[in-house]
């Protein structure tokens, strides 16, 4: 018996200066002393929860051998994104959650962190490259440069397909270039995968926004899309159209393109900066708003702590580095001539557990209160890009893509997956459905018969 | 309240304040360090084993290895050192300093010669005169020194063992005890040809042969001395099993006291010598990886379990156990009993599933997320499930009436 392994970290005063990692990784002895608190479950709970069903411990305990490189391939196997999956997963409500060092009445087994191992020591040899199958004279075009898109790709062309990738932005990599920042995962991470994908022949086409997909079903065999969740919900109050208010997801892409040189961070220098939401994107988009150098930070949620759907790890992230949480708390509307001057917020309670057993929440009569801020980030949600879906084509419902359950939507030879599918959920279920999608395209290319890898 | 129990025991001729002695080993190496370790409150202990002057003996550079598991840095540690190089005459005057600022405490020299009587005589005579109050033959070191006739070269031959007991006991004022080597086929075998020789006790065991590792990386055995090394002696953790199967064999076919030796690193692992018939123990691995304060703990948890034990001494343990190992043909054939597991304290891992299914008698059933359960039918009670689940007490024995 003996407890986890606690990594070194880049205090919070510090490290809000700048954008980068401080989370340290492990060094070997940890790691192996780490991969040694693995119990190597039979049917592990952990493989069921990971969408991409890495052999979890399998690969721990490749590195409790002192198989690094080995674990790496275990990882790589079921991941191509896994290295990235590594830094960025919600484990806790993944994989860690279902550790069963849990029920001895201990902490989990640090997955993540030595999933991070794993990829950094292959990384020094080279990521782990899987031989590709015979060419098989069909195209397939992806549209979407994201991981559900990149991971469809990826499988499509190590099974001998012709794959062409199309997206909007000059660098593919999707959200995990646009909408992860450096603190959470280095873009070297991502970048070398995309690298490693790019090996096997991939052809891609950048700076081209699809908007039509007839033309590229006459030119291919069938087509993926995987356009992602790339707008923010509106909260749907007064107000929402001062400046100064920002949707979520294009707040947190401006922040990654001006890191790359591109245009212009939203400058909150000494600004007071409400978020609002509970989710992992309302964290992420607070602690930017931070290190962006606004002076106070506040999360405003309609419900409490315990329905609040940001992982733990990145709540404490944002208290530790001075976010200010109002919890039942929700917007009325957003005060200001031009730009924000406040916003009205009126205090909530919660209601009994509904069917699900969340609970619900209705505004406290006459608790209604002036918060003054400068800008207010709405991270209340995310959803596809609504005239991109209408002008694919395909049948669409609460805005989201409708496929069955081999990915192919409404129309024949167009398949689907990712965020434009579920809504918006993790990186790994995006890269675990492209997978998926692409042994169904695969399937309906060979005339229903899968063909081997 | 319970009075505190007496944890002192009389070894041969030796009152001792407590059954832990350091042995013959690094932590014994000079006067000073003894006389700290007294100070630090061990009972006695026995000197590094002293050659006459004639005999040259080297220290290598280096000479320690170690084997670790997992997260555990060492459990068995192996060393290719050989005797004290220190000359006689040094020792004599260490001997007597010892003593007069100690007198209570044990003072044991060890010695060790060429297969010569007169060699063995001559040293045994002059450290028992020194002042000591037990000799110890060292018949056990496995490497370095059996190459030139000594240590295990003796401990490995009844007649040697035999020869130089007698040529010992004849130079030596103080009684005799002899180390030996767990380097035989019987160790039994040679405890009795010491006794039969005089032997006033046995201590045992010392170190057992092996090669602790290689360097996979380049190819080079571990501990190496400039690429090269030879086979050592193995301490440690490790060893405790062969240590007391050891001792329990001796005490089962000796009548003469055994000083128990072998992997004692904690007051738990010299109680089970103790049990074993060990009179008294020693110890050296344990006080080179951490120091010789660790005897308090040594004291302080023997008095502690014999307290709970409601008992008043630590001779009422001595060889308790001894009627409990026989022959594996006496053991009762007709004894039955299946593996039972606690629903409520499973944790669901499949540990005895997988385990069961590959190394035992496919006789437990396992579904994520469902406790696992076992077929009475099927289940052979080998316990091999009971030792690798991670829960204590969740698996147990359920007694079968047939």
């Amino acid at each position: 018996m003996s407890g986890r392994v606690h990594t070194k970290t880049i205090p919070p005063h510090e490290r809000i200066s700048g954008f980068a990692p401080y989370v340290s990784n492990l060094d070997d002895r940890l790691a192996v002393y780490e991969a040694s608190r693995c119990l190597m479950c039979y049917d592990a709970p952990c493989i069921s929860a990971c969408p991409a069903g890495i052999n979890i411990p399998e690969f721990i305990y490749r590195i409790k051998t002192g198989n690094f490189y080995g674990a790496a391939k275990v990882i790589r196997e079921s991941n191509i994104f896994g290295g990235e999956c590594g830094y960025v997963c919600p484990v806790e409500r993944l994989c860690e959650s279902k550790c069963v060092r849990r029920n001895l009445n201990e902490e989990p087994v640090a997955i993540s962190m030595l999933q991070r191992f794993a990829y950094e020591k292959e990384k020094l040899k080279g990521l782990v490259k899987f031989p590709k199958s015979r060419s098989k004279n069909k195209k397939v075009a992806v549209v979407g440069a994201g991981p559900a898109g990149l991971s469809a790709a990826y499988e499509l062309a190590r099974m001998g397909y012709s794959v062409t990738v199309f997206d909007a932005n000059p660098r593919p990599g999707g959200l995990l270039l646009y909408g992860i920042l450096p603190w959470k995962a280095p873009w070297s991470v991502p970048e070398s995968e995309i690298d490693l994908i790019k090996e096997y022949g991939i052809n891609f086409v950048t700076n081209k926004k699809i908007t039509d997909l007839k033309p590229l079903l006459k030119e291919y065999d069938a087509v993926f899309v995987g356009v992602g969740a790339t707008k923010s919900q509106k909260l749907g109050i007064p107000g929402e159209d001062l400046n100064g208010v920002y949707p979520a997801q294009e707040f947190l892409h401006s922040v990654a393109k001006w890191l790359m040189g591109e245009g212009k961070a939203p400058d909150l220098k000494g600004k007071r900066v409400a978020v609002i939401g509970g989710g992992d994107t309302a964290v992420d988009a607070a602690c930017a708003s931070v290190r962006l150098g606004a002076e106070r930070v506040y999360i405003v949620y309609r419900r409490s702590l315990a329905e609040m759907p940001a992982v733990p790890y990145g709540r404490n992230q944002a208290r530790e580095e001075g976010v200010e949480f109002l919890l039942l708390t929700a917007p009325v509307r957003i005060i200001g001539d031009k730009s924000v001057k406040a916003i009205e917020c009126v205090k909530m309670e919660l209601t009994e557990p509904d069917s699900s057993g969340r609970r619900g929440v209705r505004p406290i009569k006459g608790s209604e209160f002036r918060l003054d801020v400068d800008s207010v980030i709405v991270a209340i949600g995310q959803k596809p890009d609504e005239d991109l879906l209408k002008s694919f084509g395909v049948k669409t419902e609460k805005g989201l893509i409708v496929v069955d359950e081999n990915f192919s939507t409404s129309v024949k030879g167009i398949f689907a997956g990712g965020d434009a599918v579920n809504g918006g959920e993790t990186v790994v279920e995006a890269v675990a459905e492209g997978k998926k999608a692409a042994a169904a395209i695969d399937k309906f290319l060979s005339g229903g018969k899968s063909s081997k890898k | 309240m319970v009075s505190k129990p007496d944890i002192s025991v009389k070894f041969c001729n030796l009152e001792l304040e407590n059954p832990y002695l350091l042995s013959s080993a690094p932590p014994t190496c000079t006067g000073e360090m003894i006389m700290r370790a007294f100070e630090a409150g061990w009972a006695g202990a026995v000197t590094k084993t002293i050659k006459p002057d004639k005999t040259p003996v080297y220290d290598l550079k280096n000479r320690f290895g170690v084997m670790g598991f997992e997260t555990k840095q060492m459990i068995l540690f192996e060393n290719i050192e050989e005797v004290s190089k220190r000359p006689v005459g040094t020792w004599e005057k260490e001997i007597k300093e010892i003593k007069k600022k100690f007198p209570e405490k044990a003072l044991i020299g060890s010695i060790m010669a060429e297969c010569k009587e007169e060699d063995w005589e001559e040293l045994a005579r002059i450290v028992s005169e020194a002042g000591v109050d037990m000799l110890e033959l060292n018949f056990g070191c496995p490497h370095g020194m059996p190459e030139r006739g000594m240590g295990a070269f003796i401990g490995q031959r009844t007649e040697l063992i035999q020869k130089l007991t007698k040529a010992a006991k004849r130079g030596s004022s103080v009684p005799v005890m002899v180390k030996l080597t767990p380097n035989v086929t019987d160790i039994a075998y040679t405890a009795k040809a010491a006794e039969e020789a005089g032997a006033d006790a046995i201590s045992a065991i010392n170190t057992v042969l092996g090669l602790i590792g290689i360097n996979i990386d380049t190819f080079e055995p571990i501990p190496t001395v400039d690429g090269m090394s030879t086979f050592g002696g193995l301490s440690g953790p490790g060893v405790k099993p062969i240590g007391l199967r050891c001792v329990a064999q001796i005490a089962q076919a000796t009548n003469i006291p055994v000083s128990g030796i072998g992997g004692i690193t904690t007051w738990k692992d010299a109680v089970e010598y103790l049990l074993v018939g060990a009179g008294c123990v020693q110890v050296c691995t344990a006080v080179m990886w951490r120091g010789y304060r660790i005897i308090s703990d040594f004291v302080d948890g023997l008095t502690n379990y014999l307290a709970d034990k409601g008992l008043s001494s630590v001779n009422e343990i001595i060889g308790k156990t001894l009627p409990r190992l026989t022959a594996w043909s006496k053991l009762n054939k007709d004894y039955t009993v299946v593996a039972s597991i606690n629903k409520d304290l499973c944790i669901k891992c499949g540990l005895c599933y997988v385990a069961c299914r590959d190394g035992g008698y496919q006789a437990i059933k396992f579904e994520q997320g469902k406790a696992a359960e076992v077929d009475e039918e099927k289940c052979d009670a080998c316990s091999l499930c009971t030792h690798l689940c991670p829960v204590p007490g969740c698996i147990t024995w359920k007694k079968v009436t047939k």
